[in-house]
């Protein structure tokens, strides 16, 4: 009797994950947890962080094999795998259907006025991706194929969608580590930037305010995302339907005759957008994928990408201070990393910290949307110079 | 097009890099030719938006 309800126990323990918790799994929930935690009371991109770091705890929750003698499968594969509700979210990503959708949203709620005010600070868009390359080189340096460094060092360009879209391009198979490094560092830029851009400029320098930018009129605003749209599908088709959508968000954003379809864009359907994107990453970082040596190596080679390229930024704004006659406050240009609006929030912050006067938000925007550009034409660039269409 | 090689990635980092900069430059001086939009005349917003829905 004793025996059969201890066979019994047994059977119903197998039918369970308990039996197979590993430590892998112990240390993918705290980086869950983490994440969480930095989300509510640190408030890092809790939009980003709470869907991803939730997934990435369930993700690592193991339920029973899924045939006898199997691995055992996360309860949440169940909802991955084909048939499954995230199966569809996550070929969302795969086929590129969401991060033009992301960008539609973006350009819908993004006021690119900051940009067309001061064209001068656009080229810190560029200044600021030097990471993309410093990652490139060390990646094919530590043995990755020349398509997956240029996926590796797009991780630098701080543009979640953009980091999708060349990944899947070049290595499709990498796409769950880089997205969740992109994503992740963006989220944590407020942590990671402020101690370069400390370390790269004088406190006076940090203090230096700025003049008010001009007022962008109306036809201005409208005729921009024509004229980019325009650019960009001319000279870099491979990143067109990226920049076409943000393009389009935008205008129907500054038209004003099409409020309604802005208003979803930028709200409604962005947020189902994050929902659906932030599930299917997390539910990639499963530890046996997740936690491997080539994880590591791009979550190490995508910090040291933000880290140079923020650098690169602050530098670039250095030098260009050489030639100017009314100088720049040197942390705007670490905004030109992109990953809007957060990295010009950390220049606003940074410099508002040495000068309580200083409110660099504005001018701090103008570099961070060409960063958007800076990250698409370096992307663009990357896939036709690699053959990729 | 670009060796899988480390020599490769040096020479994709600094064409694509300088490539960048060059483009981005462009796109600041057509950015720089928008005040001249507005000879062209001003856009009344509220108008713009009564003629929409």
């Amino acid at each position: 009797m004793f025996d059969k309800i201890l066979l019994f126990f047994n059977a119903l323990l197998q039918q369970t994950g308990a039996a197979n918790f590993a430590f892998g799994n112990l240390v993918m929930i705290a980086i869950g947890g983490t994440m969480i935690y930095l989300a509510i009371a640190k408030h890092y991109e809790p939009l980003l962080l709470i869907g991803i770091g939730f997934s990435c705890i369930v993700a690592n929750v193991p339920g029973p094999p899924d045939v006898p003698g199997g691995p055992p499968v996360s309860a949440l594969l169940y909802v991955v795998k084909e048939g499954g509700l995230f199966h569809y979210a996550y070929e969302g990503v795969a086929k590129l259907i969401i991060p033009p959708l992301i960008f539609l949203g973006v350009g819908a709620m993004t006021d690119f006025g900051p940009m067309i005010a001061n064209p001068k600070l656009v080229i810190l868009g560029a200044g600021a991706h030097l990471g993309i390359f410093v990652a490139l080189i060390l990646a094919k340096l530590v043995g990755f194929t020349i398509n997956e460094a240029g996926a590796i060092g797009i991780i630098g360009g701080a543009d979640g969608p953009m980091a999708i879209f060349v990944t899947v391009k070049l290595a499709p198979h990498l796409l769950g580590p880089i997205s969740v490094a992109a994503y992740s560092y963006m989220a944590l830029m407020p942590m990671i930037q402020p101690p370069v851009m400390k370390m790269l400029t004088t406190e006076a320098e940090r203090k230096m305010g700025m003049p008010q930018l001009r007022k962008v009129s109306k036809l201005e605003k409208i005729v921009f995302p024509a004229v980019i749209a325009i650019i960009v599908n001319l000279f870099f088709p491979p990143v067109a339907p990226l920049i076409t959508m943000l393009m389009l968000g935008n205008l129907l954003k500054e038209v004003g005759v099409t409020e309604r379809l802005a208003k979803t864009a930028a709200g409604a359907l962005m947020n189902i957008i994050i929902i659906i994107l932030t599930v299917a990453i997390g539910s990639t970082m499963a530890a046996d994928k997740f936690l491997t040596w080539d994880t590591l190596l791009i979550v190490g080679l995508g910090l040291l990408a933000f880290l140079f390229g923020t650098a690169s930024g602050v530098v670039t704004a250095k030098i260009m201070n050489l030639f100017l006659k009314n100088k720049i406050n040197p942390l705007i240009g670490s905004a030109g990393i992109a990953s809007v609006p957060i990295a010009a929030r950390v220049s606003h912050i940074v410099a508002n910290q040495a000068n309580p006067h200083n409110h660099l938000i504005f001018h701090a925007m103008g570099p961070n949307l060409a960063g958007v550009f800076g990250t698409a034409i370096s992307g663009g660039i990357m896939l036709a110079l690699l053959g990729v269409q | 097009m670009i060796p899988d090689s480390v020599y490769g990635a040096i020479l994709l980092s600094v064409i694509d890099f300088f490539l960048s900069f060059v483009v981005i430059s462009g796109i600041g001086f057509v950015l720089s030719l928008f005040p001249y939009l507005n000879r062209l005349g001003e856009i009344d917003e509220k108008k713009l938006r009564e003629g929409g829905h």
